[in-house]
């Protein structure tokens, strides 16, 4: 197989100093390919949303090491100085809520990621344009946010998430407020885009209606992971 | 590279425009002081420069006329005519009070002047001077009256020949002048009833009403009656000689108190409105505390209604730095909005307003300024606000 | 991204046009703009001229009649308003002991009288003694020259003549000293009969009784006024006029008269004089003008305006009075020249009550002059011209 998008070793994070201190990762490994769409569950309080805030480059882990692309940004403390430029090169969001810019149209929304990343406006609107055409919103290119319905701003949000062609997705939630048909076509969409790019896709879920369709999945527990085998249901 | 400010402000722009409104009619006010104490110190200065005299003299240890009462004998003149490097000079006197024409009532100061000397008003607006030696007047604009209007002061009535504009007092008074002889009655002569209770308080004396020297009565009342005296005399220098030294010579030699007209402007701005002066200057701060504080609110309202917007952005890779341009870049947009409507506006309603405001240019720059910096400063608590959120907020939730 | 463009140029034309109109709105209205001001032309016409001045009805001739000497009024036959005839009676006051003193003046004379009558008798006597001594003198004279009779009683008798000449001489003297007694005492009684006399107040000339100053009872003080009268074809305004202007008044100018209490009807006179003495504390020249026709009902003491009209100035070169500024007794107006405003010094002449002004020199006919401004103005102002008057 290819080499990993991303690679956890011994990933620990703790809140907290002295007796009181609270470790919330007690070391995870994890290791997610390009064109995989991973699962990742576990209830609340067992540092699900942590570990998402260390494999977003938010928060810096307490100890272990991060491999992104088979560089190693993180050993035991950020070799790369600009998080924010990790952010903006390598990783794409997609939040429960669309969480789009109100004050700006769907193409400017997506379009800013690309503008970030030192592209030209014109280059960055036409990247847009075309990434909201794969996800069928082209359509809506020009609407403000507000005119735009749920499902259409969560495509426009996967968009934005996906236009840098960054080499990992992170999804939390994608599909809490959404209908088992709705649900799976976002999987589907996922899916599609993470073979057509070659994106890892990770996926943090407790949606029943979802869960089945990941081939691997990563269950957090108490600050630790452990891989299990996932249905791989096919979806049409 | 988009400008997050331009599409925030174009996206709530109702808002963002009326706050500018707001703004801008709080900063019209601002301006509105600061040209009402600039009217006044010009409204003193266009007083003393239209009274065309290089000096004013006034009664010994006094800073009369305006700022404190000052008296001399009206054949003051005299003496200081024949000193050195007086080309003129001009008997003058000042009364603050009510006139009426018809049903209307006025607050004027009324002036005393000698045709053809310095005091008479050196411009008009409409109208004639004065040409008959009694009952006539020229009135100011301000007062309301019009070319051929009769007013009445004291006990006489007085026909308006001639109109100037701008001839007001430091205190907002609009000045009605004429002759000097009308005036000297006016200020000193009192009503009938007044006069007949003096009349009779003197029959009552027995050292005025003697019978062995029949006239003394009717004379010591003439001299009740009559006014000899004026509030100032002002002097024109002669060419070649400068206001100092005569003034310098009218000191010493002539027991009275003078001033060079620059020493007078320093007066009446120094003692006359400095009082006005320093409530204005505590309501331009209190207006501009008040507005900075306006825009520091309503920035940190536009902001905190941002903050997941501002945690999104910060995640996907944007720079504190441009999210602080946002914020600071609609600071200042609402600064300049600010001022253009507060500018105009106080263009617009200067000309309503009971005193006279005066705007000049340099004054609009400062405020440009003022109002630029202080939104700036406003915007600090926004960009403290938006530096101050973490990224990973957008995460997890 | 065309969009975009437009509307970028949209905003861009308003915030210019904001700016556009605040540069106009300042070049307008704000202190760059240049001055209004209005003006009017020198032109040929005829030039009213008047002098205006306020005056008193007054009476030129007024007679405050009362007594010489310090007395009693009695009686006061006439009031306030009675017209009298000169010699009538006006009042009388109290002679008090005068009446005495003549009564005692005449005793005087009577007695001055009797002593005359003595003393002329006492002369006859002595002259009698006297020719009687005479005659005696000269017989002996005789005797003693033809021996008859010593020397000695010769001489005697002459000495006796001597006496008695003497004894005459003082006799006459006396008779003189009680005739000047007698004149003397004459005259005080006139004297005195005089007083009486003035006690009894008279008026001097015809005329109207306008001040009644003294009741019965009151006592007055040798001066004081008991009676007041006017001649009331005498009656006149007395007007004030600056001395400033009042340099071409002439015996007979025709004047305007108006009354305080008759304001709306103006009366026509004459200037009939022109005090010599002016009021120097005031410096105003003091004017008689008599009202014709004069009106019945004139009250003393009121108010009147008074213009004096003048002899017209045919064809003389005016302008506006609002015009000319004066600066140390030299005249001059403003002139637009170029946009700008430029001061020339000219030479005034008479004006005329209606704001016009005659200029002699440094002007033609023509000739714009600035009249009204909205600022004050000055050398090399910039200004803008509403149009003419």
């Amino acid at each position: 197989m290819a080499e990993p998008a991303i690679v956890l070793e011994g990933v620990v994070k703790r809140f907290g100093e002295g007796p009181s201190a609270v470790d919330a990762l007690k070391g995870v490994d994890m290791a997610v390919y390009p064109g995989e769409v991973v699962g990742l569950i576990g209830p609340s309080g067992s540092g699900k949303t942590t570990l998402l805030k260390c494999l977003g480059a938010v928060i810096e882990p307490t100890a272990g090491r991060i491999t992104i692309g088979g560089r190693v940004t993180y050993d035991h403390g950020w070799k790369v100085r600009d998080l924010r430029a990790l952010r903006r090169d390598r990783i794409g969001f997609i939040f429960q809520a669309p969480y789009l810019i109100s004050f700006l149209d769907a193409t400017e929304n997506v379009a800013l990621l690309p503008m970030l990343a030192g592209r030209a406006d014109d280059e960055a609107r036409a990247r847009a344009l075309e990434i909201l055409g794969v996800l069928d919103v082209a359509h809506r290119a020009a609407a403000r946010i507000t005119e735009l319905s749920g499902g259409e701003q969560q495509r426009v949000s996967i968009a934005r998430a996906l236009v840098n062609k960054p080499p990992i997705i992170l999804a939390d939630e994608p599909t809490a407020p959404l209908d088992s048909e709705r649900a799976l076509g976002v999987v589907r969409v996922l899916r599609r885009l993470a073979a057509e790019y070659r994106t890892a896709v990770i996926v943090v879920t407790h949606d029943e209606k979802i869960i089945p369709t990941f081939e691997r999945i990563y269950r957090i527990r108490d600050g630790r992971t452990e891989e299990i085998a996932g249905e791989g249901r096919v979806l049409d | 590279m988009i400008n997050l400010a331009v599409r925030d402000i174009r996206h709530s722009l109702g808002r963002y425009l009326l706050t500018g409104l707001g703004l801008g009619l709080l900063i019209g006010v601002t301006l509105t002081m600061a040209g009402v104490y600039r009217g006044m110190a010009d409204d003193a200065q266009t007083l003393l420069r239209s009274a065309g005299a290089d000096l004013w003299v006034v009664q010994q240890h006094t800073l009369g006329p305006f700022a404190e009462p000052s008296t001399l004998r009206d054949d003051a003149w005299r003496s200081i005519r024949s000193l050195p490097g007086v080309a003129e000079t001009g008997n003058v006197t000042f009364l603050t009070m009510q006139v009426a024409s018809g049903e209307r009532r006025v607050r004027v100061m009324v002036a005393g002047f000698e045709p053809g000397r310095p005091g008479e008003p050196s411009y008009l607006v409409a109208g004639r001077p004065v040409m008959r030696s009694h009952y006539e007047a020229i009135a100011d604009l301000q007062t309301g009256f019009s070319v051929g209007d009769r007013i009445r002061i004291r006990r006489q009535d007085y026909t308006v020949v001639g109109l100037t504009r701008r001839m007001v007092t430091s205190g907002g008074e609009p000045m009605i002048f004429i002759p000097l002889k009308d005036a000297q009655e006016a200020q000193f002569l009192k009503d009938n009833e007044a006069i007949r209770d003096d009349r009779s308080r003197l029959a009552e004396n027995p050292e005025v009403n003697r019978p062995g020297v029949p006239g003394l009565l009717e004379a010591v009342g003439a001299i009740q009656t009559s006014n000899r005296n004026v509030n100032a005399v002002l002097v024109r220098v002669a060419p070649g000689w400068a206001p100092e030294q005569v003034v310098e010579s009218i000191r010493s030699w002539r027991q009275l108190q003078a001033f060079t007209r620059a020493e007078m402007e320093e007066i009446l701005v120094g003692t006359v409105i400095e009082r006005a002066a320093r409530q204005i200057g505590l309501f331009l701060v209190i207006l501009s505390v008040v507005s900075v504080a306006i825009v520091a609110f309503i920035l940190y309202t536009m902001t905190i209604g941002k903050l997941k917007e501002i945690a999104v952005l910060k995640l996907i890779g944007t720079r504190n730095r441009s999210i602080a341009a946002m914020i600071l870049q609609e600071a200042l947009g609402l600064g300049v909005i600010g001022f253009v409507v507060g500018r105009h506006a106080a263009m617009l309603w200067a000309p309503a307003f009971p005193r006279h405001i005066l705007l000049l240019p340099e004054d609009a720059v400062r405020a440009l300024v003022l109002s630029l910096v202080a939104c700036t400063v406003a915007s600090l608590v926004g960009i403290r606000i938006a530096l101050r959120v973490d990224p990973a907020e957008a995460i997890g939730g | 991204m065309a969009l975009a463009t437009r509307k970028n140029l949209l905003l861009g034309a308003a915030a210019l046009a904001v700016i556009a109109g605040a540069a106009l709105f300042a070049a307008i209205k704000g202190p760059f703009a240049p001055v209004q001001v209005s003006v009017a032309a020198a032109k040929q016409a005829a030039l009213k001229r008047s002098v205006f001045g306020i005056g008193t009805v007054e009476a030129r001739l007024a007679y405050a009649v009362g007594p010489t000497q310090a007395a009693r009024v009695l009686k006061v036959r006439v009031d306030h308003g009675d017209a009298v005839s000169a010699g009538d009676a006006l009042a009388e006051l109290d002679p008090v002991d005068l009446a005495e003193r003549l009564a005692g003046s005449e005793a005087a004379i009577a007695k001055a009288k009797q002593l005359l009558r003595a003393a002329e008798a006492q002369l006859r006597e002595a002259e009698s003694r006297n020719q009687l001594a005479l005659a005696n003198a000269s017989r002996y004279r005789e005797l003693a020259h033809k021996g008859f009779v010593s020397n000695e009683l010769a001489d005697g008798r002459l000495g006796e003549a001597n006496v008695t000449r003497a004894g005459v001489d003082a006799a006459q003297a006396t008779v003189s000293a009680g005739q000047r007694d007698l004149e003397r005492l004459a005259r005080e009684r006139d004297a005195t009969a005089r007083q009486l006399r003035n006690l009894r107040l008279t008026a001097p000339v015809d005329g109207v009784v306008v001040a009644r100053l003294a009741e019965p009872g009151t006592t007055v003080v040798a001066g004081q006024a008991v009676i007041r009268l006017v001649d009331p074809n005498s009656v006149w305004v007395r007007a004030r006029i600056d001395q400033a202007r009042a340099g071409g008044l002439r015996i007979g100018d025709r004047a305007e008269i108006v009354l305080r209490s008759q304001q709306g009807a103006p009366l026509s006179g004459r200037v009939a004089r022109i005090d010599i003495q002016s009021d120097a504390v005031t410096e105003e020249r003091l004017v008689g003008i008599e009202i014709e026709p004069r009106p019945a009902g004139l009250s003393l003491g009121e108010l009147a305006e008074v213009t004096i009209v003048q002899p017209e100035l045919r064809d003389a070169l005016i302008v506006p009075s609002a015009a000319v500024k004066w600066q140390n007794h030299a005249a001059g107006v403003w002139r637009i020249d170029g946009g700008r405003a430029r001061y020339h010094a000219v030479k005034a002449g008479a004006q005329s009550l209606d704001g016009q002004t005659q200029i002699l020199e440094g002007l033609q006919s023509g000739d714009e002059v600035i009249v009204h401004a909205s600022a004050q103005l000055a050398e090399g102002l910039r200004v803008k011209s509403g149009g003419r008057e």
